[in-house]
């Protein structure tokens, strides 16, 4: 080892520091063939699909492969009227990077009609204030559709 | 070009979702290290057990687990041990941009005993022998912040 | 060792691929789930504990384990998820083990997996496991950490880059003969030496690719397996070990746990011979240079003498060192569940099915070990009778 240097460091303050550090990903999600199926049936036909297990007998939305309860492989397509009933929701008031919407907004869980699984989504077309639980909802799709779940717009309240 | 970064068309087959998150790390008692950088210095805490530096310091000894509370300066020289370059574009992890890297990276042990890597001056990897000595070239102290990188790269002598 | 003895009774994996647009994450671990019960000859209602692995940072989600367990039909199972960089999937398995060793389950699955088209090429902050503010002024990544490595090794053993260029046509070849591997190129040493050079000395083919595959093993407590399977390939140990990462790189490029971890294990089993007594092979080798320095200090080779025997043809899966017969991580590498391969490998060596690549004769005990960026081991010990 070479000799030490013998500078003193009493003369180093110690005082805590904090870095602001920044990070940065752009990563890549793929969907696969079911929800590829799903989502197109959004975008060129303006229909919500649901999936079903012959022996669960549950509809899944979104549709998955695999039953999540006994793996079985699922094939059966089931198609969905869109409309469903509002199971719970919120309304964000809060801001945070990478929101969907500028807050106030609301989004909640809508059970299907036909469905054994709620879907989550935004709430829209009506008043905050009057958003109830047990609503009749529907979607509404945009003009302009891409394949992606923001094709729904909102799911706004039947009537 | 070895990485190729794919705009996927289809949402309904694929998308990506860029984020940038900022993070806030306490340096703690490494602060005295980052305060020494800032000031054109490089110190290193010594086991008591064996005298070995450690770059950067560490408050605990990670082979004889006692505390270091000796700090040493390590100079302003060091002994190359190894280097090399990167001949192809990497992500520059603090900012997520794909560059090329120019210059090599080398292995150096410094004059207190300590070893840490550092940017060489020597672009030419076939000039750098191991035991070379090389020493520190720094920012301006405005320019310092406290980071490794406040020794812009190691030049030799 | 207290504890119940443990066995593998079924192992499976995905077809590995550089891309896989037909299936999102979870649907590509159904794939190796079904393969792994099948082979087992159980079904998912006789699972009883899943333990889950994945590098997050190279796939992008925190937390996958929340979505994944629908897709593979877990819903309601005991189990969570394992992450620790490249060792990920050995802790997994680690994990599995220690689960049916426990005596509180049954019959435990372990899956793992990695979908690399879906990464953002950054490996996450602090790439490749540097300490991020200290070492992040450097691109880290496997590539600089085995460019280094190899370098050394080079110079303490008098090796050239045409006996690098020996090892990587050594796993093309074995890789050409598993159905499995991803990378099937048909190299020769002049194509290796010729190869766009990342840094030297470590070309565009040493490194390992990326990956989107997936793993999966079933393992039982004595008494299940022996119920399940007429063919348990018993685990008879396992040991992990951890370095300073970076950091300590930077003060010795040789730092290594294999070494220090395989002695262990073999104090342990009375293993004086390793090359006479474990007949197979599956050491995680990142850069196919690395496999050189792993032959030592797994003890097949003496030290920085391990090229020679390349010289001499002495490596392969029907000579007199059958290193890494699937091809190895050189050609298939879905990061979190690499581990796991090499375990679904040696135990496919053990129990005699690894098809076009089985080593000849009777495989007693095989080494599998899981291996991280910054130098960190897992080794497994698995055995053929108990």
């Amino acid at each position: 080892m070479t000799p030490q240097i013998k500078k003193s460091v009493a003369d180093i303050p110690e005082d805590p520091i904090v870095v602001e550090v920044q990070g940065h990903s752009n990563f890549l999600v793929t969907i696969g063939n079911t929800g590829h199926e799903f989502l197109s049936q959004i975008r060129d036909n303006k229909t919500i699909m649901g999936i079903k297990c012959a022996g669960c007998k549950n509809v899944y939305v979104p549709p998955r492969s695999h039953c999540p309860t006994c793996f079985a492989k699922l094939t059966e397509w089931v198609k969905l009227s869109g409309k469903g009933t509002l199971e719970t929701y919120t309304i964000v008031r809060y801001k945070e990077p990478y929101m969907p919407k500028e807050p106030p907004y609301a989004y909640g869980v809508i059970k299907l009609d036909g469905a054994t699984t709620g879907i989550v989504h935004l709430i829209g077309g009506v008043d905050l204030n009057k958003i109830k639980v047990g609503m009749k909802m529907e979607p509404v799709f945009k003009e302009q559709r891409e394949g992606s779940i923001l094709d729904i717009e909102y799911f706004k309240p039947v009537g | 070009m070895i990485l190729k970064k794919e705009e996927p068309q289809d949402p309904s087959v694929a998308f990506r979702y860029p984020r940038v998150i900022t993070y806030k790390h306490s340096l703690g008692y490494q602060s005295k290290f980052a305060h020494a950088l800032k000031m054109g210095r490089i110190i290193a805490t010594k086991c008591p057990v064996d005298g070995r530096c450690t770059v950067p310091p560490r408050i605990v000894c990670p082979m004889h687990h006692v505390r270091q509370t000796e700090w040493v300066d390590q100079g302003q020289r060091g002994k190359l041990l190894s280097a090399f370059k990167i001949n192809f574009p990497m992500f520059d992890s603090r900012t997520g941009d794909l560059k090329s890297w120019e210059t090599p990276i080398v292995s150096i042990e410094l004059e207190g005993g300590a070893r840490m890597d550092g940017w060489c001056a020597e672009t030419d990897t076939e000039k750098l022998k191991p035991g070379m000595v090389l020493e520190a070239v720094w920012r301006p102290p405005e320019e310092r912040k406290g980071r490794v990188d406040d020794i812009l790269y190691w030049k030799p002598v | 060792m207290t504890g119940e003895r443990i066995a593998i009774v079924g192992v499976g994996q995905t077809v590995h691929k550089s891309k896989r647009t037909d299936v999102n994450t979870g649907e590509l671990c159904a794939e190796a789930v079904e393969a792994a019960l099948a082979d087992a000859q159980l079904t998912i209602k006789d699972i009883d504990c899943v333990i889950l692995g994945s590098f997050e940072p190279a796939d992008g989600y925190s937390g996958p384990d929340k979505f994944i367990i629908p897709e593979i039909g877990c819903v309601g199972k005991a189990g969570f998820e394992m992450q620790n960089v490249g060792t990920t999937g050995a802790v997994a398995c680690a994990t599995a083990f220690n689960m049916a060793a426990s005596g509180l389950f049954e019959n435990v699955l372990c899956v793992a997996w990695q979908k690399m088209d879906e990464a953002a090429g950054a490996f996450g902050r602090g790439g490749g496991g540097a300490n991020e503010y200290w070492t992040g002024q450097f691109p880290m990544s496997p590539i600089t950490n085995f460019a280094r490595r190899t370098y050394d090794y080079m110079t303490r053993s008098g090796c050239t880059e045409e006996h690098l260029a020996m090892v990587r046509v050594k796993q093309d070849q074995c890789a050409q003969r598993n159905k499995y591997a991803q990378l099937k190129l048909g190299l020769t040493v002049e194509r290796v030496m010729g190869d766009f050079l990342l840094a030297w000395p470590i070309r565009r083919l040493h490194m390992c690719p990326t990956t989107a595959g997936s793993a999966a093993i079933v393992v039982c407590p004595e008494k299940r397996a022996k119920k399940v399977t007429k063919k348990p390939v018993w685990v008879e140990d396992w040991f992990t070990c951890h370095q300073g990462g970076a950091l300590t790189m930077a003060e010795d490029p040789q730092a290594s746990t294999l070494g220090y971890a395989c002695k262990k294990i073999y104090k342990r089993h009375g293993i004086t011979n390793p090359k006479k007594e474990i007949q197979a092979w599956e050491v995680y080798e990142p850069a196919s240079t690395a496999e050189l320095r792993w032959m030592e200090e797994v003890g097949v080779a003496e030290d920085y003498k391990a090229w020679k025997l390349f010289v001499e043809g002495k490596v392969g899966i029907e000579k007199e060192i059958p290193f890494n017969p699937s091809g190895g991580v050189t050609a298939t590498n879905p990061i979190g569940a690499t581990p796991v391969v090499r375990v679904v490998e040696a135990a496919l060596q053990v129990r005699g099915d690894a098809e076009e690549h089985q080593i000849p004769g009777t495989i007693n005990r095989a080494l599998a070990t899981g291996y991280g960026g910054q130098g960190e081991n897992v080794v497994f010990l698995l055995k053929k009778t108990l």
